[in-house]
C-alpha cells in the first residue's frame, strides 16, 4: 500500500501545508487551529492511503446525499457571516459544508461518468442535474464563488470524460445566458464587489479598500519581500480578512515575489502530479477523480491569488491548503 | 488528496489531459505576469504607499513662550483644550456598525450627523479629524471613558492662551489666533501647521518667531485603525522664549485704574497712557481705553461679538497708545523752544511778548487769554503755555527747520516697539503739503504752505499729529537730557532653558541741542508744575512732591477755527534731576487738560511714588 503513495505528493502538501500556517502565523490569526486542521487534514489522508479509492466509487450515492443534506441544513440552521448562510456548528466546530461539497462533487461526477465510456446526451444531462442540484443550494447561500468552482469543477470534469465539443459549447451558450440572471442571485455587497473590482477607486475605504489594500501589500513585497512577520500592510491591519481570503497578499508582502513564485511552484507541481496520477490510473474512475481534483484545485488557486492581485474579483474562496 | 495506485503502469497521456495540462501552464503564467508586475515593475510606487499607510509624522506642538511682566508674574498661561479628532479608517469597517458608531459620536460631541459624515467622508482617510474643538472637561471625561467601544476616535488636547487681565493687559500682549488665509503661504514656509494659532495683536504678535518655539516631531507607525503601535524617531518640541515685559503689572494696572477714574469724572470714554523710563526706554505701563476681552479671540470669536467689538463708536481694538494719532498741542512748545533757543533765534533770557492774538498778514491768531500776559522769556511762555510767544518763534524758526526738530524728538515715526500697528504720527512741512494737498494746481491755497501754517505748527497744531507712545517717548527724551531712546517693551528674554538672551542697543540718536537748551527747556517744565501756576494744585492734593517737569496741552482737531472739539494732553517726568519716570496722558475729546489729563498723571505718580521700592525691585 505504502509503495504506492507518489512520495513528491505529499511532500508538496506538506511543505505547502507549512507555509500555509507561516503565513496564517504572521496575520495573527489562530494558528494552533491551523495547525490542529493540518493534522487532521493528514490524518484523512493517512486513512485514505490505507483504503483503495476505489470503494470511494460505491460510497458515491451516500456522499451525495450526506452533502444534499448538510447543504439543506445551512439553509435551515446555518450561522449568518457577511449577509450570507454559511456554517453549521458540529459538536462546536464550524463546519462550512459548501467547502465539502466541491470535493463531493468531483466524486460523484466521476463516479458517475465512469459508469459509461461514450458520453451521450442523456448521460450529458444526467451530469448537469446531478451538479444542479447542489450548486443551487450553494448559489442560495449565497455563496457565488463556490458557486463558480462547482461550474468549473463540472466542466472539467465533462471535458476529461470526453463530452462532446457540441455539449462543451452547449455549457458555454449555457453560462452566457445565465449570466445577466447573475445580478439577482448577487446580494447588495457582492454587486458592489463586481462593481468596485471594475473600478477600485471608487470607494478607497469600502469594498475597493480590500482590493487596493491587498494590491498595495503585494507590490510592496517586491522582489525579495519584507521578510516574515516584517510586512507593514499584513501586520499592521491594512490587508483585510489577511488569514483567510487575503492570506496570499499577506504572504506576498513578506515573501516577495521570489517567494510567491516558489508558492507557485510548489502548487504548479502538485498539479501535474495530479494530472500525472490521472494518466496512471488503472481505470476510468480514477482518472475522473484524479481530473477533477486537479480542476477543484486550480480553479481556487487561479481565482484566489487572481483577486489578490487585482486581476479577478473578489469572490471569498479560500487558497487550498493554506488558508 | 486521493492516491492512485498501480503496478507501475506507463503513463497515457490523453489528448484532454495534456490540454488540460496547457491551459493551466497558461493560466499560471498570466498570474506570474502580473504577480511581477506589482512586485518589481510597480513594487517601489506600492512599496510607497503601504509606507505612507503606516507611516505618519505626527507634530508634537512647541509649548508657547509665557509672557511675565518685569517681576515674574504671568500675564498669560497656557491652558489645555481638549478636541475630539476621529480617523475615518478606524472606525467600524462594517456599515451597520459605522452607521451606529457614527451616532454615537454625534451624540456625545454634539455635532450633527450628517455635518459629521460629511466631514468624515471629505477627508483623508488615515488622517485623523478634528470634529469638535473645546471640549467642556465632562464632554472630554465621558468621551475619554467611552473610547474603548468608539474606534477611530481619540481625544486631542492642545494649549490654549488663557490672558489674564485682558482690560488692562489686552492692547500689549494681545492675543493669538488662526492663520489668515491671505498670511497661510508665508507661514506655512516657515513651518506652521494650518491649524496653528499665530500672534495677531500685541507683542504676541510682534515677538511670535520668539514665543513660538520650534515645533518637534515624531515618526510613528498606526496600525489600520490609526492606533499608534511604535514611535520610530522622535526630535522633542523646543518651547517658545518666556518673555519678561518691561511693564510692571500692579502700575500697569495702577495706570489703568487712574485713567478709568479720570475718563468717568469727566465724563469721557477713551483715552490713553503710557509710562516709560527715561534711562532704558522701557515700557512700564501702557494702557488704551477701552479695552476688550482678548480671550474671546483665543476662543473662536463669535460673528456677532466681533461685529459688537467693530461697531463700537469707542472703537475698543484700536490701541491708542501706539496707534491713536492726535494733534499733541501745547505739548509741542518743548520742541519749537528747542528749535529757537538752539537755532540762535532766542536765548533764555529773550523776552517776548505774549499778547491775546498776532496778525499774520491779515489773518488772526489767538493766545488761549484774551488779555496780554506781558513780556516773558521762554521759561515762563512754557509755564504759562503762551500760544502768541510759540507763534513768533516757530516763525522765526521756519517750517523745515521746526520739522527737523519734531523729527530728532520722534515725532513722525514709527517706533521701533515690538508690536505690529505702531503709526507714526505726522510731521509737515511746506513740501509735505503740497505732495499731499491733492489738487493738480501746487500753487493753490490746498497746496500752498502759508506763515499761519508755520506758526500754529509751532504750538502743535497745524496738520501735526503724534500719538500717545511718541508722546512718552519725546518726554523722556527731555527727561534724559537729550537722547532719543528706542522705548521697548521686553525687559528679559529667556530661553528654554533659562538663559537671558541679549537684548539690542537702546538709544536711537541725540537731539541736536546743547545740554543749556535742554536745560531751559526743562525749567519751563519745571515751572508749570510749581506755584504760582494752578497745576500744582493737583500735586498738592494728591501729596505729591512737584519734583519734575510736566506740560499740558489741548490740541485743536478736526479742521480750523474756533470752538472745535479737543483732545488734552499731558505729559510729565520725575524727578527733576537723574528722572526716572516720564509718562504721557491722552484724554480723548478732552476739553480742558489741566482739569481733566494732569490729575490722571499726578495720580499715576502717586501710585508711583509709593511703590517705587517694589517696582524699581529686580
Amino acid at each position: 500500500m505504502i509503495a504506492r503513495i507518489d512520495r513528491l505528493q505529499v511532500l508538496l502538501v506538506v511543505m505547502l501545508a507549512a507555509l500555509g500556517v507561516m503565513a496564517v502565523f504572521s496575520a495573527h490569526a489562530d494558528w494552533v487551529r491551523q495547525v490542529v486542521w493540518v493534522l487532521l487534514g493528514g490524518a484523512v489522508y493517512v486513512a485514505a492511503t490505507f483504503h483503495d479509492f476505489r470503494r470511494l466509487r460505491a460510497l458515491a450515492p451516500a456522499l451525495y446525499a450526506g452533502m444534499l443534506l448538510m447543504l439543506i441544513a445551512v439553509h435551515l440552521i446555518g450561522h449568518t457571516a457577511l449577509g450570507a448562510r454559511r456554517w453549521l456548528s458540529v459538536a462546536g466546530f464550524p463546519l462550512e459544508p459548501s467547502e465539502l461539497s466541491k470535493l463531493a462533487l468531483v466524486i460523484v461526477l466521476a463516479a458517475y461518468l465512469s459508469r459509461t465510456e461514450r458520453m451521450s446526451w442523456r448521460v450529458f444531462a444526467g451530469a448537469l442535474a446531478l451538479f444542479a442540484a447542489p450548486a443551487g443550494l450553494v448559489l442560495t447561500q449565497p455563496d457565488l464563488g463556490t458557486t463558480l468552482v462547482l461550474v468549473a469543477v463540472t466542466f472539467g470534469v465533462l471535458f476529461l470524460a470526453g463530452a462532446r465539443p457540441a455539449q462543451l459549447a452547449s455549457l458555454v451558450a449555457g453560462g452566457a445566458l445565465a449570466l445577466p440572471l447573475l445580478p439577482y442571485f448577487l446580494r447588495g455587497y457582492q454587486r458592489r464587489r463586481l462593481e468596485i473590482f471594475l473600478d477600485p477607486s471608487q470607494d478607497p475605504l469600502g469594498a475597493g479598500y480590500n482590493l487596493l489594500q491587498a494590491r498595495i501589500a503585494v507590490g510592496s513585497g517586491g522582489l525579495f519581500g519584507r521578510g516574515w512577520l516584517h510586512g507593514l500592510q499584513g501586520q499592521l491591519g491594512f490587508v483585510p480578512e489577511r488569514a483567510t481570503d487575503f492570506v496570499f497578499a499577506t504572504f506576498a508582502e513578506e515573501f516577495g515575489l521570489l517567494g510567491s513564485l516558489v508558492l507557485l511552484t510548489l502548487f504548479g507541481t502538485l498539479l501535474i502530479r495530479a494530472l500525472r496520477s490521472a494518466t496512471l490510473s488503472p481505470d476510468r474512475f480514477g482518472e475522473l477523480l484524479a481530473g477533477g481534483t486537479f480542476v477543484m484545485v486550480f480553479v481556487q488557486v487561479v481565482e484566489n491569488v487572481g483577486m489578490n492581485i487585482g486581476l479577478l474579483p473578489i469572490a471569498g474562496i479560500p487558497l487550498p491548503l493554506i488558508s | 488528496m486521493i492516491s492512485l495506485g498501480g503496478a507501475e503502469p506507463k503513463p497515457r497521456w490523453s489528448l484532454r489531459l495534456t490540454a488540460a495540462a496547457t491551459v493551466a501552464v497558461l493560466v499560471t503564467g498570466v498570474l506570474v505576469d502580473k504577480l511581477a508586475q506589482l512586485q518589481v515593475t510597480d513594487g517601489s510606487r506600492l512599496a510607497a504607499l503601504a509606507q505612507a499607510n503606516t507611516i505618519h509624522r505626527v507634530v508634537l506642538e512647541a509649548d508657547r513662550g509665557i509672557i511675565y511682566d518685569r517681576h515674574g508674574s504671568p500675564l498669560v498661561e497656557n491652558s489645555p483644550v481638549w478636541s475630539l479628532a476621529v480617523t475615518p479608517a478606524g472606525l467600524l469597517s462594517e456599515p451597520m456598525d459605522r452607521a451606529q458608531e457614527l451616532i454615537e459620536l454625534a451624540r456625545i460631541s454634539g455635532v450633527a450627523e450628517e455635518k459629521l459624515a460629511a466631514q468624515l467622508f471629505a477627508a483623508d482617510p488615515f488622517e485623523s479629524v478634528i470634529v469638535k474643538t473645546n471640549l467642556t472637561q465632562a464632554a472630554e471625561l465621558a468621551i475619554n471613558e467611552r473610547l474603548p467601544e468608539l474606534p477611530g476616535a481619540s481625544i486631542v488636547q492642545r494649549s490654549v492662551r488663557n490672558y489674564r487681565d485682558p482690560l488692562v493687559f489686552g492692547h500689549v500682549v494681545g492675543y493669538v489666533g488662526p492663520i489668515d488665509p491671505a498670511e497661510q503661504k508665508r507661514l506655512e514656509g516657515l513651518g506652521y501647521q494650518p491649524d496653528e494659532m499665530v500672534g495677531k495683536v500685541g507683542v504676541e504678535a510682534g515677538l511670535e518667531s520668539s514665543l513660538r518655539g520650534s515645533d518637534g516631531w515624531a515618526d510613528v507607525e498606526v496600525d489600520a485603525r490609526g492606533r499608534v503601535t511604535r514611535t520610530l524617531a522622535i526630535q522633542p518640541p523646543v518651547p517658545g522664549h518666556a518673555l519678561y515685559l518691561s511693564l510692571d503689572a500692579a502700575l500697569q494696572k495702577a495706570t489703568a485704574a487712574s485713567l478709568a477714574a479720570g475718563l468717568v469724572r469727566d465724563q469721557k470714554t477713551a483715552g490713553a497712557s503710557v509710562v516709560i523710563d527715561p534711562r532704558t526706554g522701557e515700557v512700564l505701563a501702557m494702557v488704551s481705553i477701552p479695552g476688550y476681552d482678548t480671550n474671546l479671540f483665543t476662543h473662536g470669536i463669535s460673528q456677532a461679538a466681533y461685529n459688537r467689538l467693530l461697531n463700537d463708536p469707542d472703537r475698543p481694538l484700536l490701541n491708542r497708545a501706539i496707534a491713536g494719532q492726535y494733534a499733541p498741542g501745547s505739548t509741542f512748545k518743548m520742541v519749537t523752544a528747542t528749535a529757537g533757543l538752539q537755532e540762535g533765534k532766542i536765548t533764555a533770557q529773550t523776552l517776548l511778548s505774549c499778547p491775546p492774538y498776532i496778525n499774520v498778514s491779515g489773518w488772526i491768531y489767538h493766545n488761549w487769554a484774551s488779555y496780554s500776559l506781558g513780556q516773558m522769556n521762554v521759561a515762563k511762555a512754557l509755564a504759562t503755555s503762551c500760544d502768541t510767544f510759540f507763534y513768533q518763534v516757530a516763525s522765526m524758526v521756519g517750517d523745515v527747520t521746526l520739522a527737523r526738530y519734531a523729527r530728532a524728538f520722534g515725532f513722525g515715526q514709527a517706533q521701533a516697539i515690538e508690536m505690529p500697528g505702531v503709526a507714526a504720527g505726522l510731521v509737515p512741512d511746506h513740501i509735505w503739503k503740497q505732495i499731499h494737498c491733492g489738487v493738480p494746481d501746487l500753487n493753490s491755497d490746498e497746496c500752498r504752505w502759508s506763515e499761519g501754517d508755520t506758526i500754529t505748527f509751532g504750538i502743535g497744531q497745524s496738520y501735526l499729529l503724534t500719538t500717545p507712545l511718541n508722546q512718552a517717548v519725546y518726554v523722556a527724551t527731555l527727561a534724559n537730557g537729550g537722547h532719543l531712546l528706542r522705548p521697548t517693551l521686553v525687559h528679559e528674554v529667556r530661553d528654554a532653558n533659562g538663559h537671558v538672551l541679549p537684548k539690542q542697543a537702546e538709544v536711537a540718536a541725540n537731539v541736536p541741542a546743547s545740554a543749556d537748551t535742554i536745560q531751559a527747556v526743562r525749567e519751563g517744565m519745571r515751572e508749570e508744575i510749581n506755584p504760582p501756576y494752578h497745576m500744582n494744585y493737583w500735586f498738592r492734593a494728591s501729596g505729591v512732591p512737584s519734583d519734575g517737569g510736566g506740560k499740558t496741552g489741548t490740541a485743536q482737531w478736526g479742521g480750523s477755527g474756533l470752538d472745535l472739539p479737543t483732545h488734552a494732553w499731558f505729559v510729565f517726568f520725575a524727578p527733576y534731576s537723574q528722572s526716572e519716570i516720564s509718562l504721557s496722558v491722552f484724554v480723548e475729546r478732552g476739553e480742558l487738560s489741566e482739569v481733566e489729563a494732569a490729575p490722571i498723571g499726578v495720580d499715576i505718580m502717586k501710585f508711583y511714588r509709593n511703590n517705587v521700592g517694589t517696582i524699581r525691585s529686580a
